[in-house]
Protein backbone atom coordinates (compact mmCIF):
# COMPACT_ATOMS: atom_id res chain seq x y z
CA UNK A 1 0.00 0.00 0.00
CA UNK A 2 -0.83 2.54 -1.20
CA UNK A 3 -2.43 0.82 -4.18
CA UNK A 4 -4.02 3.07 -6.80
CA UNK A 5 -6.19 1.48 -9.45
CA UNK A 6 -6.86 3.76 -12.39
CA UNK A 7 -9.87 2.53 -14.34
CA UNK A 8 -9.71 3.87 -17.89
CA UNK A 9 -11.48 3.03 -21.17
CA UNK A 10 -9.53 0.43 -23.11
CA UNK A 11 -6.42 1.84 -24.85
CA UNK A 12 -7.39 5.42 -24.00
CA UNK A 13 -4.18 6.25 -22.11
CA UNK A 14 -0.91 5.44 -23.93
CA UNK A 15 2.12 4.01 -22.16
CA UNK A 16 4.03 7.28 -21.81
CA UNK A 17 1.01 8.93 -20.20
CA UNK A 18 0.47 5.94 -17.90
CA UNK A 19 4.07 6.19 -16.75
CA UNK A 20 3.72 9.93 -16.26
CA UNK A 21 0.59 9.42 -14.17
CA UNK A 22 2.34 6.74 -12.10
CA UNK A 23 5.29 9.04 -11.40
CA UNK A 24 2.98 11.94 -10.54
CA UNK A 25 0.91 9.78 -8.18
CA UNK A 26 4.10 8.58 -6.50
CA UNK A 27 5.36 12.15 -6.09
CA UNK A 28 2.01 13.35 -4.75
CA UNK A 29 1.52 10.47 -2.35
CA UNK A 30 5.05 10.60 -0.96
CA UNK A 31 5.05 14.40 -0.81
CA UNK A 32 1.80 14.36 1.12
CA UNK A 33 2.46 11.48 3.47
CA UNK A 34 6.23 10.99 3.64
CA UNK A 35 5.82 7.33 2.68
CA UNK A 36 8.68 5.55 0.89
CA UNK A 37 8.40 5.78 -2.91
CA UNK A 38 8.69 2.03 -3.22
CA UNK A 39 5.39 1.65 -1.35
CA UNK A 40 3.38 3.28 -4.12
CA UNK A 41 1.66 0.96 -6.60
CA UNK A 42 -0.28 2.33 -9.57
CA UNK A 43 -2.09 0.03 -11.99
CA UNK A 44 -4.31 0.73 -14.99
CA UNK A 45 -7.38 -1.40 -15.56
CA UNK A 46 -10.13 -1.45 -18.17
CA UNK A 47 -13.10 0.54 -16.90
CA UNK A 48 -15.46 -1.97 -18.50
CA UNK A 49 -14.40 -4.40 -15.75
CA UNK A 50 -15.93 -2.19 -13.07
CA UNK A 51 -19.11 -0.29 -12.41
CA UNK A 52 -18.14 3.31 -11.72
CA UNK A 53 -20.10 6.54 -12.24
CA UNK A 54 -17.49 8.02 -14.60
CA UNK A 55 -15.47 6.50 -17.47
CA UNK A 56 -12.24 7.31 -15.63
CA UNK A 57 -11.99 6.40 -11.96
CA UNK A 58 -9.21 6.39 -9.35
CA UNK A 59 -9.74 3.73 -6.68
CA UNK A 60 -7.09 4.13 -4.02
CA UNK A 61 -6.35 1.90 -1.06
CA UNK A 62 -4.23 3.43 1.69
CA UNK A 63 -3.11 2.51 5.15
CA UNK A 64 -5.62 3.59 7.77
CA UNK A 65 -4.86 6.32 10.25
CA UNK A 66 -4.51 9.57 8.34
CA UNK A 67 -6.82 12.55 8.95
CA UNK A 68 -9.77 12.92 6.60
CA UNK A 69 -8.49 16.26 5.30
CA UNK A 70 -5.21 14.62 4.28
CA UNK A 71 -7.06 11.96 2.29
CA UNK A 72 -9.31 14.55 0.67
CA UNK A 73 -6.36 16.73 -0.35
CA UNK A 74 -4.53 13.66 -1.62
CA UNK A 75 -7.44 12.57 -3.80
CA UNK A 76 -7.94 16.10 -5.10
CA UNK A 77 -4.26 16.36 -6.07
CA UNK A 78 -4.30 12.92 -7.73
CA UNK A 79 -7.37 13.82 -9.78
CA UNK A 80 -5.85 17.13 -10.85
CA UNK A 81 -2.66 15.41 -11.95
CA UNK A 82 -4.57 12.75 -13.86
CA UNK A 83 -6.62 15.37 -15.71
CA UNK A 84 -3.55 17.50 -16.48
CA UNK A 85 -1.54 14.58 -17.84
CA UNK A 86 -4.22 12.76 -19.82
CA UNK A 87 -6.09 15.82 -21.05
CA UNK A 88 -9.50 14.40 -20.21
CA UNK A 89 -12.28 16.60 -18.92
CA UNK A 90 -12.51 16.70 -15.13
CA UNK A 91 -16.16 15.66 -15.25
CA UNK A 92 -15.10 12.34 -16.76
CA UNK A 93 -13.11 11.46 -13.63
CA UNK A 94 -14.09 10.55 -10.12
CA UNK A 95 -12.40 8.58 -7.38
CA UNK A 96 -12.15 7.53 -3.79
CA UNK A 97 -9.59 6.49 -1.23
CA UNK A 98 -10.43 3.65 1.11
CA UNK A 99 -8.34 2.48 4.02
CA UNK A 100 -7.10 -0.84 5.33
CA UNK A 101 -5.13 -1.78 8.39
CA UNK A 102 -1.38 -1.62 7.91
CA UNK A 103 -0.99 -4.74 10.03
CA UNK A 104 -2.90 -6.79 7.46
CA UNK A 105 -0.24 -6.31 4.77
CA UNK A 106 3.34 -7.52 4.39
CA UNK A 107 5.86 -5.91 2.05
CA UNK A 108 9.55 -6.67 1.82
CA UNK A 109 9.02 -9.52 4.26
CA UNK A 110 7.77 -7.24 7.03
CA UNK A 111 4.35 -6.23 8.27
CA UNK A 112 3.67 -2.64 7.21
CA UNK A 113 4.16 0.01 9.88
CA UNK A 114 1.39 2.42 10.73
CA UNK A 115 1.48 5.69 8.74
CA UNK A 116 4.24 7.95 10.05
CA UNK A 117 5.97 5.14 11.93
CA UNK A 118 8.23 4.00 9.06
CA UNK A 119 11.75 3.47 10.34
CA UNK A 120 14.81 4.09 8.15
CA UNK A 121 14.82 0.46 7.03
CA UNK A 122 11.70 1.13 4.97
CA UNK A 123 13.58 3.68 2.89
CA UNK A 124 16.61 1.47 2.19
CA UNK A 125 15.15 0.00 -1.00
CA UNK A 126 14.38 3.51 -2.27
CA UNK A 127 17.99 4.49 -1.63
CA UNK A 128 19.31 1.43 -3.44
CA UNK A 129 17.16 2.15 -6.48
CA UNK A 130 18.12 5.83 -6.48
CA UNK A 131 21.81 4.89 -6.37
CA UNK A 132 21.32 2.55 -9.33
CA UNK A 133 19.73 5.29 -11.46
CA UNK B 1 -13.93 -19.40 3.12
CA UNK B 2 -10.49 -18.20 2.01
CA UNK B 3 -9.99 -16.22 -1.19
CA UNK B 4 -6.75 -15.15 -2.84
CA UNK B 5 -6.41 -12.81 -5.82
CA UNK B 6 -2.87 -13.06 -7.15
CA UNK B 7 -1.98 -10.03 -9.27
CA UNK B 8 1.10 -10.84 -11.31
CA UNK B 9 3.02 -9.06 -14.04
CA UNK B 10 3.02 -10.39 -17.60
CA UNK B 11 6.15 -12.39 -18.30
CA UNK B 12 7.39 -12.41 -14.70
CA UNK B 13 5.79 -15.62 -13.41
CA UNK B 14 5.84 -18.55 -15.86
CA UNK B 15 2.36 -19.92 -16.59
CA UNK B 16 3.38 -23.44 -15.65
CA UNK B 17 4.18 -22.31 -12.10
CA UNK B 18 0.62 -21.33 -11.35
CA UNK B 19 -0.62 -24.79 -10.32
CA UNK B 20 2.28 -25.07 -7.87
CA UNK B 21 1.51 -21.62 -6.48
CA UNK B 22 -2.14 -22.60 -6.03
CA UNK B 23 -1.11 -25.80 -4.28
CA UNK B 24 1.25 -23.81 -2.09
CA UNK B 25 -1.44 -21.34 -1.10
CA UNK B 26 -3.84 -24.17 -0.31
CA UNK B 27 -1.23 -26.01 1.76
CA UNK B 28 -0.10 -22.97 3.73
CA UNK B 29 -3.60 -21.65 4.35
CA UNK B 30 -5.09 -24.90 5.58
CA UNK B 31 -1.99 -25.56 7.66
CA UNK B 32 -2.10 -22.17 9.41
CA UNK B 33 -5.84 -21.44 9.52
CA UNK B 34 -7.40 -24.89 9.28
CA UNK B 35 -10.13 -26.05 6.94
CA UNK B 36 -9.91 -28.21 3.86
CA UNK B 37 -8.40 -27.60 0.41
CA UNK B 38 -11.88 -26.98 -0.97
CA UNK B 39 -12.17 -23.92 1.28
CA UNK B 40 -9.38 -22.13 -0.59
CA UNK B 41 -10.22 -20.22 -3.75
CA UNK B 42 -7.36 -18.79 -5.84
CA UNK B 43 -7.56 -16.58 -8.92
CA UNK B 44 -4.85 -14.90 -10.98
CA UNK B 45 -4.96 -11.48 -12.59
CA UNK B 46 -2.21 -10.90 -15.14
CA UNK B 47 -1.23 -7.26 -15.62
CA UNK B 48 -0.10 -6.55 -19.19
CA UNK B 49 3.41 -5.13 -19.49
CA UNK B 50 3.37 -1.38 -18.97
CA UNK B 51 0.12 -1.26 -17.03
CA UNK B 52 1.51 -1.61 -13.48
CA UNK B 53 4.03 0.62 -11.77
CA UNK B 54 5.77 0.70 -8.42
CA UNK B 55 7.56 3.80 -7.22
CA UNK B 56 6.81 5.30 -10.63
CA UNK B 57 8.65 2.57 -12.54
CA UNK B 58 7.39 -0.54 -14.30
CA UNK B 59 6.55 -3.09 -11.66
CA UNK B 60 7.78 -6.66 -11.36
CA UNK B 61 5.91 -7.09 -8.08
CA UNK B 62 3.39 -9.83 -7.43
CA UNK B 63 0.55 -9.04 -5.06
CA UNK B 64 -1.25 -11.80 -3.18
CA UNK B 65 -4.46 -10.32 -1.82
CA UNK B 66 -6.02 -12.67 0.66
CA UNK B 67 -9.42 -12.49 2.33
CA UNK B 68 -9.94 -14.56 5.44
CA UNK B 69 -12.73 -14.92 8.00
CA UNK B 70 -12.86 -12.15 10.62
CA UNK B 71 -11.40 -12.72 14.04
CA UNK B 72 -7.96 -14.03 13.15
CA UNK B 73 -5.31 -13.25 15.77
CA UNK B 74 -2.57 -10.96 14.47
CA UNK B 75 0.13 -13.50 15.33
CA UNK B 76 -1.63 -16.10 13.17
CA UNK B 77 -2.18 -13.58 10.38
CA UNK B 78 1.54 -12.74 10.34
CA UNK B 79 2.43 -16.43 10.28
CA UNK B 80 0.13 -16.92 7.29
CA UNK B 81 1.63 -14.00 5.38
CA UNK B 82 5.20 -15.04 6.23
CA UNK B 83 4.66 -18.64 5.10
CA UNK B 84 3.04 -17.45 1.88
CA UNK B 85 6.03 -15.14 1.35
CA UNK B 86 8.50 -17.99 1.86
CA UNK B 87 6.53 -20.34 -0.40
CA UNK B 88 6.13 -17.78 -3.20
CA UNK B 89 9.79 -16.74 -3.16
CA UNK B 90 10.90 -20.37 -3.13
CA UNK B 91 8.82 -21.27 -6.17
CA UNK B 92 9.26 -18.13 -8.26
CA UNK B 93 12.75 -17.01 -7.29
CA UNK B 94 11.52 -13.46 -6.81
CA UNK B 95 13.13 -11.19 -4.24
CA UNK B 96 11.39 -10.24 -1.03
CA UNK B 97 10.95 -6.74 -2.49
CA UNK B 98 8.90 -8.11 -5.39
CA UNK B 99 6.10 -9.47 -3.27
CA UNK B 100 3.22 -7.85 -1.40
CA UNK B 101 0.90 -10.02 0.64
CA UNK B 102 -2.25 -9.07 2.46
CA UNK B 103 -4.61 -11.08 4.62
CA UNK B 104 -7.68 -8.97 5.22
CA UNK B 105 -10.78 -9.80 7.17
CA UNK B 106 -13.73 -10.65 4.98
CA UNK B 107 -16.36 -7.88 5.21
Amino acid sequence: MPYYRCYVPDDSVPFEKRKEVAKAFTDIHCGSTGAPRNFVHVVFLDSEEADHPTPYYIDGGNRAGRPVEVREKLLSDLKSAFVDITGISSNQLDGRITEGRASWTMEGGHVLPEPGEEGPEWYEHDAVEAAAD
Amino acid sequence: MYHFNCIIQEGVIPDDLRPELVSGLVRVTTSVLGGSPGDVDVEFTVMPHGYAFRGGEISTTSTVRGTIPPGCQQETRVQLMQEICDMWMGLTGCSVYELVISARDRE
